[in-house]
Formats: C-alpha cells, structure tokens, sequence
C-alpha cells in the first residue's frame, strides 16, 4: 500500500516539475517573441472571410522598422499600407522567400536572425539593445529594437517616426493596438 | 676449439637496443606534441600575398582590435562603429560599458549592390520587386564584444538550422546559424574565444545578378583567422 509520505512526495516532485517548466517557457517568451508574432499584411482571409493579416499595431511598426532599415521604408506609422507590401515582397524575395506580402512566420525569423545585441551577450543594456544595421557602409540605414522582459519593442528613429508613432519610444510588438512598453526592460 | 655464446651479454645487448628505440619514440613524440600544441596555439597567418585584412581598419578606433585577418576577395572596404559610436546613434541612452565593436565590410559586384530606387516602394515595378531585383547591399557584419564569455541567444524556427562548425583551418570551431529559405536566407556565425565573443552576419540574397553575400565556408574562414 502506497504511504501518505510517498503521494505526498510525489505530489511535490509534480509540483516542482511544473514550476521548472513554466519558469523555462517563461524565460523563452521574449526570444520567441518573434516567431509567434501575428501574420502582418496581405495574408488572405480566414474560414470566416476576415482578413488574417494584422493591418495596424505593434507588430505592423515591427515589421515597419526592419524594413526602413533593408528597404528604405518610411514613413513607419504602425500602418499597413501599399508601401509596406511593396517593401516586404521585395525583402522576401531577396532572401529566398515567396513574395507574397504576408509578413508570417518564416519571414518573422529571417526579419529576426538580422538583428544583432549591440551590448555583449551576458550583460543587459539600458534602453534599445538590438540593432538591425544594413546597407552600405557610406549609407547604412539602422532599425532599433529592445528586448525586454515581457516583449520586444521598435524604438523608431526621428525622419523614420511617422504620428502616431513617436521617435525614440518603445513600442511593443504585443498585439494589442500601438502601446508603450510597460515591463521592465 | 668450441665457441661458447654468452647469452647474459646477447640478451643485455638486446635490452639496451630496444630500451634507445623506446625512449627515441617517446622523445620524438613529446616534440611532436609539443610543436602541435605550440602551432595550435598561434593565430593562422593569412595567405601568402594576401592583404592583412586588419589593414582595413588600421586608421580607425578599430585598430587594436581582434578582427579578422583575411577576408573573400569580394571585399572592398570596411566601416567601423566604436561603442561611443553605437551609443551616439541612441542619444547617448546607452553607456558605451559593454558594447560591442562593429565593423561592416562592404562586397564587390552586381549581387551585393544597392539597388533600391529612391521613389515610394508603392511605385516599384512589381516584376523587379519579386525577382529580387531590388535589394539592400549586401554586407559582412562583424561584431566583436571584448571580454565577453557567451554568444547571443538560439534562433529557434522551423526554418532554421543550427549547427556547429570547425573552423577550416583548424584551432576552433562556431555556432552557424541559417535561415533555410529555398537555399538563400541570412547566415550568422557566432563563436568566443579567450578575448571575447564574436559574430559574422551576411544574407545569401536572390538577385537576378546571381546570389548576393558569402558562403559559410568563407565566413568561418574569417572566424579561423581572427588576430590582433
């Protein structure tokens, strides 16, 4: 017959196991963020007739800003519109992607693999940390990003910044409407 | 007259024989070892008649820096980016403590040049925009953070492919991350050594000038020769 002591034991072994769990999930959270952003753009309709693709919000400014700095792109107003879709079919058929104006998952992580810390791995840099720097050496064009805790966030350079999007202000990819980061960064 | 054989002498003489034999093999084995270990240790020369990579950057804040010492061919020039530099750019929010050098070399030919037209992208032929035909230049980006003892976070994604990679030339090996798109995608190369981490970032881009940026073999060939 099975103690109290054991069930006891094992119930904490259970609970543990779930804690180290959601802890690991949690921690990997911000770096996935990309990846599980939402589809952006001209991405068809659902079983429903609505359209998939997101056509404004912080996930739109993400995408906006990687490609102010590939593309050229501006204004970035977290507003989908005929130059976004210009600018990313050409980005992805530049890297090898169907260019078809859905910014989905594939293209979220080869937008992603472009950004680089600018502060050393181990140490976490006050204010944007990630840089997107493209071009040539005489005309680079740079896109910030900032990895916080919760969420990443496009920190939009002034010329770039459109209203309602300000300047040098983190915005975070979440899917809600354009919003200011609120966690701890 | 009978010959008598003293086999106490044969049999010492033989002992010495292979007792010389064995320690030759094992003083000519610590020198192998020894050189081995010396020649490991010291930074890869560049190829006979190639520039010094290094020279590059000889004028600029990168100076002392450890950078490569041999780069493709292809490349033309470089631009460096200082920590004071980088932390300029965002208005001085960020302390240069920590941060990273960045050094962008620009590629010759067609594939790896700008071609993105100065008009609305709404305006862009769409013909030239899905061919590839417009595009970003295409550069090696080389980051190093002195000190520095880890590599920036996995990519995760269906599409890409994380291996790690030894150095062609030996003395190392780095992490070579690829996003698989149809055999284009970006390629980073990221590795550490006792002076700090390091990475290299270039797209493989489809161009209708043929594929733009580097290979991984010579990415890493770059990462073998790290110096300074």
């Amino acid at each position: 017959m099975v103690s109290s002591r054991t069930w006891l034991q094992l119930g904490g072994g259970v609970i543990l196991a779930a804690l180290v769990t959601a802890a690991f999930l949690q921690g990997r959270a911000a770096e996935d963020t990309w990846t599980a952003n939402d589809p952006v753009g001209d991405c068809g309709t659902g079983a429903l007739g609505g359209e998939i693709g997101r056509d404004s919000g912080g996930e739109v400014l993400a995408a906006q800003n990687v490609l102010s700095a590939t593309h050229a792109l501006e204004p970035a107003t977290s507003s989908w519109d005929a130059d976004s879709e210009a600018a990313v079919r050409a980005f992805q058929a530049w890297t090898g992607l169907p260019p078809d104006g859905c910014v989905n998952t594939n293209t979220w992580v080869t937008m992603r693999a472009l950004v680089v810390p600018v502060c050393a791995p181990e140490y976490r840099c006050q204010g944007p940390d990630q840089l997107l720097h493209w071009g040539p050496a005489r005309e680079s064009r740079d896109a910030w990003f900032l990895d916080a805790d919760c969420d990443w966030a496009s920190w939009v350079l002034p010329g770039i910044a459109q209203s309602p999007v300000a300047s040098r202000t983190p915005y975070e990819f979440s899917r809600e409407p354009l919003t200011e980061l609120r966690c701890e960064g | 007259m009978t010959m008598i054989t003293d086999y106490r002498k044969a049999t010492r003489r033989n002992e010495l024989v292979l007792g010389g034999a064995v320690g030759l093999v094992v003083v000519l084995a610590v020198v192998a070892v020894t050189l081995l270990i010396t020649m490991g240790g010291e930074p890869e020369p560049p190829p006979e008649g190639a520039p010094d990579a290094r020279e590059l950057t000889a004028d600029t804040c990168a100076a002392g820096l450890r950078q490569p010492a041999w780069v493709p061919e292809g490349v033309m020039r470089a631009q460096v980016a200082c920590p004071e530099d980088i932390s300029r750019r965002v208005g001085d929010s960020t302390s240069p403590d920590r941060l990273g050098t960045w050094i962008v070399y620009d590629l010759h030919g067609p594939a790896n040049e700008e071609t993105v037209p100065g008009a609305a992208p709404g305006s862009w032929p769409q013909a030239e925009v899905e061919s590839g035909a417009i595009h970003p230049a295409t550069t090696i980006t080389y980051v190093a953070y002195p000190g520095s003892e880890k590599l920036s976070s996995e990519l995760g994604g269906g599409t890409v492919e994380v291996a790690w990679m030894d150095f062609p030339e030996g003395g190392g090996d780095a992490r070579v991350t690829r996003v698989e798109n149809n055999g284009y995608g970006p390629v980073r190369v990221e590795w550490t050594d006792d002076g700090g981490s390091y990475l290299l970032l270039t797209v493989l881009g489809r161009t209708p000038d043929g594929r733009s940026g580097v290979g991984v073999e010579d990415l890493l060939r770059m990462a073998g020769s790290l110096a300074g």
